[in-house]
């Protein structure tokens, strides 16, 4: 039912003139007017850059910009030195814009954008987001030649971080999901990926693109999938991310229910397949790791401490109820230490996360409000970590992260005897 | 004398033995109607929850977003709650009509207008305990909001949350069930201009930092980074 | 008056006269045996034969390398023979055209001979001599796999002679206008016997100069306009056919004003054709017909599938070329210089659908048509041959000794035919072609017949429609008072394409092989289904 008006009558036709195609680019756009023009020129380049032969198709789909973005994308022109290249293609170059039905969100985009691709039949389909200010032609062969030539059905990115970048990622979301899930994936939430043929009707069949745990972090829903399907995941370096700001970002507990919310929903909705894992496994990995560009961010590492010590004293109801005791009491001495920072070691930190997973699966309380119950212990958690590794160089801080990550993976077992216990329906 | 007394004693035993002897079935009769209720109630209750479980009902509670409503009061899942509405209510009516088989005409008033009550006590018991469920809530809620806004007072606005809305769902049942009114009307008016006062002055003696982390909260400004002056995604 | 134009309407026929017939039995073609096929052309429906070399020749070019420009090859016939075939010919309606090798002679000529004597020959400067190898450095080399330089050295007269392609062909010199007389004479020795024009060869390289290409000089213009007027002065009506294998805007000099070539070969259309049916996607064909600059009117564009060499790739960009040896000729055998050396059949992998929509788009796109010889019923090719031998074997009549071909031993033959159980002669022959009413041959000469039952093609002008479509190659040709409009599916899966013909509003459109009536257009996008390959030519009436 759901599929009969899932694409948009003008949508069909111009997919009838497509026909089938090799390689797709999608891009879930809204108000990408100032950015999208230059992702449009890379992807064309890279088309011709990299898949000279094949059937190419760029697919935009818009959750009903007001200024203009798919005007931009139309227009957006092909003519200066760099991009001669395309004008020698040997093919059409199609580049078709809709816009998509359905609950406004990258979700939604995605779905249409996956189920157009499908339709057309398409061998690798990459989505990249329109935000990208850092996008070389290069992306476009880096996502898709290890599907398209390698077989593979999901690449997921590695991006060059600087030390402390990205602490969500790198704290939180990298080690949780390999953790758990037993795969050593770097960027489980990152914008940009590419996948097979197979993959788009496989994941089509999903139940994330209903559900309301998976109406963010489609990314993750997708990945996560894949390996509980037993799909072949591999990772592509793609260098340094960077997109346009300006827009209005996501405070950190709108970015928790956003990000951390559907990796818990995920585990529970694959908890079948990880618990019984026990193997954690390398993930192919495409291409050379780059330098991280721009300047590194300053980070104040006060705030985030002080933000922690007051949260576990305010919210010390709330987290009896989530954590254990051991836990908890771990750390109250951690953070109401006459020291102004707080010492947040790997294991306390895994234990802390693993904690809140199984508390979320047994539904302890509004799910909603345990995930933003994590926030001031990650605030603790990273400020530790800056704290500990200030004056260590980006190789050495990398390793620190690899030890976290094994961390998360001995303490596995832990997570699994949480999660399955009797301590509630 | 003796014999007046002696039939006095027998009409009056006789009286009472005739009052046993149609008691006395009445008493079976209510017994038998009250266990045949809980296992009729019982039995329903029972068929009910399977009907929606092949209905899948809990499904369409969640699709409706009532699912959802429930899981944040913390409520059984939608099928269980109408399992044990069902019961109850089934059970309900034949306890009192198995009162009623009693035949007790004083009874018969106060079961009547007990009746009546019943409703209302319902409904305020309903309001109470929605209204404790909420406040537990919007503590929960507005706490862990000014924690990770970084509010001072985090709890003391919370708890002052928690406690308006036990104090407004108390007086909401106390209206339902029609007790002393007026006293209740008061008592709500004294008690809520206290706790607004108490918040102002809470504010206004935290000057003018509070307020604006208040409005910063509401209104992030657009290049402002997150605590910690880094981007964590 | 109108007659002078013949060549724009015609429809050619590439033949050589070694691999048509032969009537006396030595195993190699000859003009007596040309004769008795002529009823097979005449049938076909062609309109000019093209001969490939039937000059004296030592043959190792295939006949280009001529050793007497007066005279016919032995093996072909006399001069006599050539005369009655060109009556007979005439006596069908069929024009002849022949091939006039300008730019150089085999080194086994008289002229040749003698001309590398010595430096005080009379003939001496009837050639390119030079005491080094090092003048015109940076001309490229044509023949990338068999010569190393233009220079060769001559032991005789110690000295380098130029040469643009084989070593044993050397350059003619056309600065020297005794040398530019005495080509006027040999093509007025045949134009006076009847013959109705010249496939001139290497038109391009005629003129040497220092710090040039040495292609496309505006002195080698000035000997092609010399030819040019001394022909239509004694011999108007007769025609003129460049070989000049570049882009069209590089061809176009060689139109003139009307007063130099009144053909030319569109080499780079070639190529594309096979390319957009492999891609499916009409993008390379439109993008080179629209970069086709206009020629007079007096002109014609000659268009080709495949001919006696490789199916060239030289004027395709590197990305392209790969694009089709990946495509037509992964066996790498099939490749030969810059080209692939097979026949329309098998580089279409015998597939009818295909074979039928090539010769459909050679049909219905702009200028003449010329088939070679075979094509028309399919026939196969040899690589292992050597050269581009392999595309110039027997031709095949019937299924009987040596394909009714010739009555010598097979191994007399002077080359084996193709007898694979696909395309040999058992299987693919003219005699069982005519008897089978759904065969490729009989299909052939229906569509050359729609062809040539409305001058619009020939004459009319084209315009693309761009449906979004983009596996739909779909074009309207138009005169003054004809209107098609051509739709082709270049797919090999079904399609659905929505064409813009509002402007056509009210016009019916008339498929032309069958006649069937299709809904008039309106204002509203026309919308066709075609089968995998198929194609609709549409004439448009107003009733």
């Amino acid at each position: 039912m759901a599929e009969r008006t899932l694409l948009p009558d003008d949508l069909v036709r111009q997919l009838i003139a497509v026909g089938q195609v090799d390689v797709l680019v999608g891009l879930p756009t809204y108000n990408n007017a100032a950015t999208v023009a230059r992702v449009v020129k890379a992807v064309h380049v890279g088309f011709a850059k990299h898949f000279p032969r094949a059937r190419t198709l760029l697919l935009t789909s818009d959750g009903g910009s007001e200024d203009g973005t798919s005007d931009v994308v139309r227009s957006a022109a092909l003519d200066e030195s760099e991009t001669l290249i395309v004008r020698h293609a040997l093919r059409t170059i199609h580049r078709v814009t809709t816009t998509y039905h359905g609950i406004p969100g990258k979700r939604s985009a995605v779905r249409t954008l996956f189920t157009a691709a499908e339709l057309l039949q398409a061998k690798a389909v990459a989505i990249l987001d329109p935000d990208l200010t850092s996008i070389t032609p290069d992306w476009v062969g880096q996502l898709l030649l290890p599907i398209y030539r390698e077989q593979y059905d999901l690449a997921v990115p590695i991006y060059a971080r600087h030390r402390f970048e990205a602490p969500l990622v790198t704290q939180l979301v990298r080690p949780l999901f390999r953790g758990a899930y037993g795969y050593r994936v770097r960027e489980p939430v990152g914008g940009e990926f590419a996948c097979s043929g197979r993959f788009l009707s496989y994941a089509l069949k999903q139940s994330c693109w209903d559900n309301d745990e998976a109406r963010n972090g489609i990314e993750l829903w997708l990945t996560a999938s894949a390996l509980a399907g037993g799909l072949q995941v591999c990772q592509t370096h793609l260098g340094t991310r960077a997109t346009a700001g300006g827009k209005v970002r996501p405070t950190l507990p709108d970015l928790f229910q956003q990000v951390l919310g559907p990796l818990f929903a995920s585990l529970e909705a694959n908890q079948a397949i990880w618990t019984s894992r026990t193997q954690a496994e390398e993930v192919a990995t495409f291409g050379q790791p780059a330098n991280p560009e721009g300047e590194e961010p300053m980070i104040e590492i006060g705030p985030m401490a002080d933000a922690c010590c007051n949260g576990v004293r305010d919210l010390g109801g709330i987290l009896e109820t989530i954590l254990s005791a051991d836990t908890l009491g771990a750390i109250r001495a951690a953070s109401t230490a006459a020291n102004p920072g707080v010492d947040f070691p790997d294991a306390l930190w895994a234990a802390t996360v693993y904690e809140f997973a199984a508390a979320y699966h047994r539904t302890t309380m509004n799910r909603e409000h345990l995930v933003q119950a994590l926030v001031p212990l990650y605030l603790g958690r990273t400020a530790s970590f800056v704290e500990s590794h200030a004056t260590h160089d980006r190789m050495a801080v990398e390793q620190q992260l690899e030890a976290l990550g094994l961390q998360y993976e001995q303490s596995k077992p832990y997570l699994v005897e949480r999660w399955t216990s009797e301590g509630g329906r | 004398m003796a014999q007046m007394i002696g039939d006095a004693l027998r009409e009056a035993w006789i009286n009472f033995l005739n009052g046993v002897v149609v008691f006395l079935p009445r008493m079976l009769a209510m017994l038998s109607i009250v266990v045949v209720g809980w296992l009729i109630a019982a039995v329903l209750a029972f068929a009910v929850r399977r009907i929606l479980g092949w209905l899948k009902f809990n499904s369409l509670a969640a699709r409706s977003g009532a699912a959802d409503l429930l899981k944040k009061t913390d409520l059984p899942p939608a099928d269980a709650l109408a399992a044990s509405l069902v019961f109850w209510l089934v059970w309900i009516g034949f306890l009192l009509s198995g009162v009623g088989t009693l035949g007790f005409t004083g009874m018969e008033m106060l079961v009547a207008d007990f009746m009546h009550f019943i409703p209302q006590l319902l409904i305020a018991f309903v309001i109470l305990i929605v209204g404790l469920v909420a406040a537990n809530f919007a503590w929960r809620a507005t706490l862990l909001a000014a924690v990770n806004a970084q509010l001072p007072s985090a709890r003391l606005l919370s708890s002052a949350v928690r406690f308006l809305i036990v104090v407004l769902a108390v007086a909401m049942a106390m209206e339902q069930i029609a007790v002393a009114k007026t006293v209740v009307l008061t008592a709500f008016a004294i008690a809520f201009g206290a706790i607004m006062l108490g918040l102002a002055i809470a504010f206004g003696v935290g000057g003018s930092a509070v307020a604006r982390k208040v409005l910063e909260s509401y209104f992030p400004d657009r290049g402002k980074r997150d605590t910690g002056g880094v981007s964590h995604l | 008056m109108q007659d002078d134009l013949w060549y724009r309407d015609a429809i050619f026929y590439e033949l050589h006269v070694k691999a048509f017939a032969d009537s006396d039995g030595d195993g190699i073609g000859d003009f007596r045996g040309l004769i008795g096929k002529l009823d097979h052309l005449v049938d076909l429906g062609v309109d000019c034969l093209w001969l490939l070399p039937m000059y004296p020749s030592p043959f190792r070019d295939d006949g280009y390398d001529i050793s007497d420009y007066y005279n016919v090859h032995p093996s072909y016939g006399t001069v006599e023979d050539f005369r009655r075939f060109l009556a007979a010919a005439h006596e069908r309606g069929l024009r002849v055209i022949t091939e006039m090798v300008m730019n150089h002679t085999s080194d086994q000529h008289p002229w040749f001979q003698e001309a590398r004597r010595g430096a005080d020959s009379p003939r001496r400067d009837w050639y390119v001599w030079s005491d080094t190898d090092e003048r015109y450095r940076g001309v490229r080399i044509i023949f990338v796999d068999t010569e190393m330089s233009n220079w060769a050295w001559d032991p005789v007269s110690k000295a380098y002679y130029w040469h643009r392609f084989f070593s044993h062909q050397p350059d003619l010199n056309f600065d020297n206008p005794t040398v530019r007389e005495e080509m006027w004479n040999a093509m007025k020795f045949w134009l006076d016997m009847g013959v109705d024009g010249f496939r001139v060869d290497a038109v391009p390289y005629l003129i040497e100069r220092e710090g040039t290409s040495c292609e496309n000089l505006p002195e080698t213009h000035e000997v092609l306009k010399f030819l040019r007027q001394r022909l239509d002065q004694h011999f108007p009506g007769r025609m003129l056919l460049a070989e000049a294998n570049m882009w069209p805007e590089d061809v176009r000099p060689y139109f003139g004003n009307g007063d130099e070539f009144h053909m030319a070969f569109h080499f780079p259309i070639m190529p594309r054709m096979f390319m957009a049916l492999r891609l499916e996607d009409r993008k390379p064909l439109v993008d080179i017909i629209q970069r086709t600059p206009p020629i007079p009117d007096t002109c014609q564009w000659g268009v080709f599938l495949r001919n006696h060499d490789e199916l060239t790739l030289e004027m395709v960009t590197e990305d392209e070329r790969s694009y089709m040896y990946d495509e037509y000729a992964v066996d790498r055998t099939a490749r030969i210089n810059l080209g692939i050396r097979r026949r329309l059949a098998p580089l279409l992998e015998g597939d009818r659908r295909r074979i039928e929509l090539m010769n459909a788009l050679l049909m219905s796109l702009p200028g003449s048509p010329i088939i070679y010889y075979g094509d028309e019923i399919g026939m196969g090719d040899n690589v292992f041959l050597g050269d581009r031998n392999g595309v110039r074997t027997p031709m095949q009549w019937n299924g009987g000794w040596n394909a009714g071909f010739s009555a010598t031993d097979p191994e007399r033959l002077y080359q084996p035919l193709i007898s694979n159980p696909l395309y040999g002669y058992q299987a693919v022959n003219v005699e069982s072609q005519r008897r089978n009413d759904s065969s490729l041959l009989n299909w052939m000469r229906r569509l050359i017949r729609v062809r040539k039952s409305t001058k619009v093609f020939s004459r009319g002008t084209i315009e693309f429609l761009n449906p979004a479509n983009h596996r739909v190659l779909a074009y309207l040709r138009a005169t003054e008072d004809e209107q098609v409009v051509v739709v082709n599916n270049l797919a090999g899966t079904a399609q659905a394409v929505e064409l813009d013909l509002g402007r056509l509003a009210g016009a019916l459109p008339i498929e032309m092989f069958g006649g069937s009536l299709f809904p008039r257009i309106t204002e509203r996008p026309y919308v066709l289904t075609l089968g995998p390959h198929a194609f609709y030519w549409f004439r448009l009436r107003w009733l």
